[in-house]
């Protein structure tokens, strides 16, 4: 009953919105559409593999919201957050999807797993909702050029720009490049392989969720790289860095933002040391972080991870989006998020390319030392 | 080469290890125990919980400590296979056989999901790890302690085939294979003896479960799925049933996963050592060592 009332109501608002947007004007229309909280859905994993990134996502995103609201919220209305799990997971990653839009979410700003955000696009996108991607950076979620796609996380190329940087940088001649089959991750390994050129000696696939790679790392170890980069997610990344260390491979080991996690270290063990990362700035090597790590920690009792300061910028960005269409209107918030020049977020001040994507990666490189990941090189 | 050899030896020792769980249940009921690789990881669960419980005692001597948690979980994982037998098979004994396979996936699903509640779904890490050096030997790089995780396979594998050659309770067990009815006339008793063996198979699953938690260091409640799959493929190459055939069959999967590896490249693994698999079951299907079974009447 409530649902109905809810929807035919957005029907007359956009209704009211479609005809008479000249003579309402912006704000008349927009006030009286709804007093209930604006929603915003967020899908990130909460089970499977990538479990371990949910909650630093929905924390982060909680504490944004929660931030605004007592500042009033938005547009006289509370923010509210919906998450749902995805798993990292296509199917489930959709009927999540489903569930959040009939729940009556304005904004979406999850998307950590690529494989599993590219199915829920079209859903989102019947329904007219904006989403900001907070973590996902497939070049392949930007290759449709869908109005209401926006990512702030660097793309697959960026990454790999980086990437080749870095390499180029050590000096290293023979490269490895390992991925896990996975639409994110062979996105990476197969931009970086032509910017490499005959550096790259080999790409190896591996099958995730295996206990044995010995029988890939023999592969790689046949072509006698000084470089291996893994551009999978961390629980392959700790059992490939570790395998590789014991088969008596004494080159780098770099991996790709996925795999930047506490958890790399744990499975990893001791040969984790000196492991490089292409990661986007992450809340220890912000400069300017530091009171926002505070209140982040005090609040839900640990510290924040990876992809919390995405999160966090992700509401950030949403609610100002809404602020400046003065409503919640898909297309109206589309149109918003197009003209934001400037923005301040944690990566940078923000300004869209005609793809929706940053304008630039902001990838650094990350190294492990003293059980954590640590600022090596800012690439600027 | 020899490092193919090696690579391939090691992870199909696991992969005998489990499957002759499989290979025992189905030759004695018929039953293929999709449930199986859950054992596997409630095995490798137990084993954590037991070395997190010891703290730091166990970093201290670890191999002794781990060659005891390896007992403990054995026992405990054993008991967990009886229980699911008792429970999830036993009531179903007289039903049509596909009833009892969709029972064991259910199981299987009960298990892991079960697991995920207890454990959370992030995946653990092992509190003592056997990490030592690599050392070459004619061209293979390997550790000793995976020398030590090869013996403690042989050394179950060994003891397992003159438990069913050469004591009462494997008569019993073969005799059970062969017709269950005349073996109740007999006077075996049948649930016992089924029992026994689920015992038996569900232990060898949690010891290598706990050796591969020690080992890989990485534990997660799907762990079990995909080396319950593989543990079936072995089982069937090596003749489904047949104790020695399931352990040959172990060793053969991962020979050809390592060099399909090598000849294909990682993503045509898999689509290689489950090719032979369809092969195996087209042309020989029933496997390796496996005998034709005259059809009961």
């Amino acid at each position: 009953m409530r649902k109905t009332h809810i929807l035919s109501l957005a029907a007359t608002a956009m209704m009211l919105a479609g005809c008479g947007q000249g003579l309402l004007g912006n704000g008349g229309g927009a006030q009286d559409e709804a007093k209930g909280p604006i929603r915003l859905g967020m899908l990130v994993p909460q089970s499977g593999s990538e479990a371990a990134i949910g909650p630093y996502m929905t924390n982060a995103a909680q504490l944004a919201i929660d931030e605004i609201n007592a500042k009033g919220g938005v547009l006289g209305r509370q923010l509210q957050l919906k998450a749902a799990d995805d798993a990292c997971d296509a199917q489930t990653a959709v009927a999540a999807a489903n569930k959040v839009v009939t729940e009556g979410v304005e904004v979406s700003i999850g998307g950590y797993c690529s494989g599993a955000t590219l199915p829920t696009l079209p859903v989102f996108g019947k329904a007219n909702i904006p989403m900001i991607i907070p973590a996902a950076n497939s070049q392949e979620l930007v290759d449709q050029k869908l109005k209401h796609v926006f990512l702030i996380n660097g793309t697959g190329t960026q990454q790999a720009e980086a990437a080749s940087k870095w390499i180029a940088k050590q000096g290293a001649t023979r490269v490895a490049l390992m991925h896990d089959n996975t639409s994110y991750s062979k996105d990476i390994a197969v931009r970086t392989q032509p910017m490499l050129g005959d550096k790259a000696v080999i790409t190896e696939a591996v099958t995730p969720k295996e206990s044995d790679y010995s029988a890939n790392i023999h592969n790689v170890l046949q072509k006698k790289p000084d470089f291996v980069y893994w551009t999978g997610y961390f629980q392959e990344g700790g059992l490939i860095i570790r395998q590789l260390r014991q088969a008596g491979f004494k080159g780098s080991i770099m991996v790709g933002d996925g795999s930047v996690s506490a958890k790399l270290g744990e499975i990893a063990g001791p040969e984790v040391d000196g492991v490089f990362a292409t990661m986007t700035p992450i809340p220890d090597t912000l400069p300017d972080a530091k009171g926002w790590i505070d209140s982040y920690t005090k609040k839900f009792g640990s510290a924040p991870g990876p992809y919390s300061n995405q999160a966090y910028d992700a509401v950030r960005l949403a609610a100002e989006a809404i602020t400046k269409a003065g409503s919640t209107d898909g297309a109206k918030v589309i149109s918003a998020l197009e003209g934001i020049n400037g923005f301040a977020m944690f990566s940078g001040p923000l300004k869209f390319t005609p793809e929706h994507t940053l304008s630039a990666g902001g990838f650094q490189i990350l190294v492990w030392k003293d059980g954590k990941f640590a600022l090596q090189d800012a690439l600027s | 080469m020899t490092q193919l050899v090696w690579n391939g030896l090691f992870v199909g020792s696991f992969y005998a290890l489990v499957a002759l769980g499989y290979s025992m249940v189905y030759g004695i009921i018929k039953l293929l125990n999709f449930a199986h690789g859950d054992l596997y990881m409630l095995g490798a669960f137990s084993g954590f919980a037991v070395l997190s419980a010891l703290g730091g005692v166990a970093t201290a001597m670890t191999l002794p400590v781990l060659l005891a948690v390896l007992l403990m979980t054995m026992v405990s994982t054993g008991l967990a296979g009886v229980v699911l037998e008792r429970v999830a098979y036993r009531p179903l004994r007289g039903a049509p056989r596909l009833s009892l396979l969709i029972t064991a996936v259910g199981a299987s699903f009960a298990i892991e999901y079960g697991m995920r509640i207890v454990a959370g779904p992030d995946p653990q890490v092992y509190p003592v790890r056997l990490s030592g050096t690599a050392i070459e030997v004619f061209g293979a790089w390997f550790t000793l302690q995976q020398l030590v995780l090869i013996g403690v396979a042989v050394v179950l594998m060994v003891g397992l085939n003159l438990l069913v050659t050469r004591t009462r309770e494997g008569r019993a067990m073969r005799a059970i294979a062969l017709d269950p009815r005349t073996s109740s006339l007999m006077g075996i008793d049948v649930n016992a003896v089924i029992s026994r063996t689920f015992f038996i198979g569900s232990a060898l699953a949690g010891a290598a479960g706990v050796m591969a938690g020690a080992y890989y260091g990485k534990i997660d409640f799907l762990m079990g799925f995909l080396i319950g799959l593989k543990a079936f493929t072995a089982a069937v190459i090596g003749g489904i049933g047949n104790i020695s055939g399931t352990m040959l069959g172990g060793l053969v999967l991962g020979l050809l996963e390592s060099f399909g590896t090598y000849w294909l490249g990682g993503e045509w693994r898999d689509v290689f050592a489950f090719g032979v698999l369809i092969l195996f079951l087209t042309v020989r299907p029933t496997g390796l060592l496996g005998e034709r079974v005259t059809e009961r009447v």
